[in-house]
């Protein structure tokens, strides 16, 4: 069974119909990328399987349960993460402490236990500290655990909202764009840490314009145009199919 | 160290009846009632600062919660005898459970449809608290309120009310600082600064702005019924919309989000207007244009003055 895979996902905007009866199935620990030109609905699929959009019609379903239509903060808690396209972090809250909000919801605590601090509490904020400092450490930014986030560069941010979405583990990881904006050391870094995810036995999917990136790390590439998925396949064949190209380039 | 100055600091608030009493002979009834009021702003500001400055909800509903607890206590102990004791919890129950009611569909709204919203609900329950005279005595206020008693405890006494409402402060500014830091501020303050990434985190913005306003309610609520048995009288011109505006002054000049600066807020600005009685006719531009001063000179509040460390703030930080 798919670990995730949508059925006929559909999402219309005033007569624009951006994701057109999509079927993508995804394998527990494959590799895929999703591309396509502007417009072409990769980000909005995105939105709709996470929570941000509802479908309008279509099934999601994740380890062989229904989660289509679900508000954002559910799916991310059955262990969907993702990162968003513009770069994204709390601006006020330090590296680290970005990193921690995004575990405690997965440790819930009562109310009470969390305003007194209760020492269960306190144990479970010490492991997550901990892990947050691995995590910064293996994104490179271990010295900047304290700085708020605000004040990290633009690439740095992107590495902080990446390692951000990796603290709870997910099981399946969307990155939306993360060679975008990026300067060239900071792409190989990049490559390197979604590589590293894959050989763990993470699931990743990632929206991505960088032909060089996609090419290099997928196993499987899928292709939208105009909402609707024209191409699916290894990367090397998926290059050279006449209506990728079309689709790119035009008749 | 630290323990030492919060000893000798806690100790000085006791104190203070005393040191008044001994310095300013022939005012110190005057100079309490401004220290209790003082007391009772600062926990009413607190309380707002939980919804306005920890997840950024501006809402315009809390001189409703205040009313609707001083409204069950002051009714309930006058009406239905009840004591103090019940009559305070009441009074917190009724204006969480009516803030609850009301968040529900209101946090539907966003930015500036909820101000205008909570602003709604504000003034329908001045409208009904004026006009319901079967009920709430309207303009003829509900009178005789009498003074808390708690088992032999019997607070009636100037100082008295000074105490109380030092523990009152104390307990809301535990409160305050209890939700507002480790994680569950991380998670109010992530809803408040990307609520998109706060979802993406499990974390449910719906959820904390209920939590902060549902407490912050009741916290008012609480605050409005220890009003009235200090006060001893009810009327609606208490539930104004001004009230409103004197909080935002308050959590805005003293620093929005800042547990100190909150403080420092509701002190001057409730201290301020008193000492300005001095110049009675100068009185209400003097306030006018010391406020306009600190929004120049200190845009981020008196809170951001503190940590620059300087009087009246630096040209270059000050001046933007």
């Amino acid at each position: 069974m798919a670990l995730f895979e949508t059925r006929g996902l559909t999402k219309r905007f005033l007569g624009v119909t951006a994701v057109d009866a999509v079927d993508l199935t995804v394998e527990a620990g494959e590799l895929v990328s999703l591309i396509g030109p502007n417009g072409s609905g990769k980000t909005t699929l995105f939105n709709c399987v996470t929570g941000y959009l509802a479908p309008d019609a279509g099934r999601v379903t994740f380890c062989g349960r229904d989660v289509t239509g679900l508000a954002a903060h559910r799916i991310a808690r059955l262990g969907i993460g993702r990162t968003f396209q513009l770069v994204s972090v709390f601006p006020r809250l330090s590296a680290i402490e970005n990193l921690l909000t995004f575990l405690q919801q997965h440790q819930e605590e009562s109310l009470v236990g969390r305003l007194v601090r209760a020492p269960r509490v306190r144990r479970l904020e010490a492991a997550a500290v901990e892990r947050a400092r691995s995590l910064l450490d293996s994104v490179g930014l271990g010295g900047r655990a304290e700085s708020l986030a605000g004040t990290l560069s633009y690439g740095q941010r992107k590495l902080l909202a990446f390692a951000a979405a990796l603290m709870p583990d997910p099981e399946l990881l969307l990155l939306d764009e993360p060679a975008a904006a990026v300067n060239p050391t900071m792409i190989e870094q990049m490559k390197a840490q979604i590589r590293a995810l894959h050989r763990q036995g993470k699931t990743v999917v990632l929206v991505e314009h960088n032909m060089d990136v996609v090419m290099d790390i997928s196993e499987r590439v899928v292709v939208l145009d105009h909402g609707q998925k024209i191409a699916e396949g290894p990367p090397d064949v998926v290059r050279r199919d006449p209506k990728v190209v079309e689709a790119y380039f035009g008749r | 160290m630290r323990a030492v100055r919060w000893g000798l600091g806690s100790a000085a608030l006791v104190a203070v009846p005393w040191i008044v009493a001994a310095t300013l002979p022939g005012q110190q009834r005057y100079v309490l009632h401004v220290l209790i009021f003082t007391a009772l702003y600062g926990a009413l500001a607190l309380s707002y600062d939980l919804v306005v400055g920890h997840v950024g909800s501006l809402s315009l509903a809390h001189p409703a919660f205040f009313g609707l607890g001083a409204y069950t206590a002051a009714l309930l102990a006058t009406e239905g005898r009840w004591p103090f004791a019940a009559a305070l919890p009441a009074g917190v129950a009724v204006a969480a459970l009516v803030a609850l009611a009301v968040g529900v569909p209101m946090f539907r709204l966003t930015e500036h449809s909820f101000a205008m919203g909570t602003l709604g609900f504000a003034i329908v329950t001045q409208v009904v608290a004026t006009n319901w005279v079967d009920f709430t005595h309207g303009p003829l206020c509900v009178t005789g309120i009498p003074k808390p008693q708690v088992g032999v405890l019997r607070i009636a006494t100037l100082p008295a009310f000074y105490w109380m409402g030092l523990v009152v402060l104390a307990l809301v500014a535990l409160l305050y600082r209890g939700l507002t830091t480790f994680r569950l501020g991380r998670a109010f303050h992530a809803v408040r600064d990307n609520e998109t990434l706060a979802a993406a985190a499990s974390i449910d913005p719906l959820r904390y702005r209920m939590l902060a306003f549902v407490i912050g309610g009741g916290v008012a609520g609480g605050v409005g019924a220890l009003y009235v048995s200090y006060v001893g009288v009810l009327c609606p011109g208490e539930l104004t919309v001004s009230l409103s505006v004197n909080l935002l002054v308050m959590i805005f000049l003293g620093g929005v989000g800042s547990l100190r600066g909150v403080l420092v807020g509701a002190a001057a600005f409730t201290a301020l207007p008193e000492i300005l009685r001095m110049a009675p006719t100068w009185r209400m531009v003097i306030y006018g244009l010391l406020l306009l001063v600190i929004v120049i000179r200190a845009p981020d509040g008196l809170e951001g003055l503190i940590r620059r460390g300087s009087p009246l703030g630096r040209r270059a930080s000050g001046a933007r």
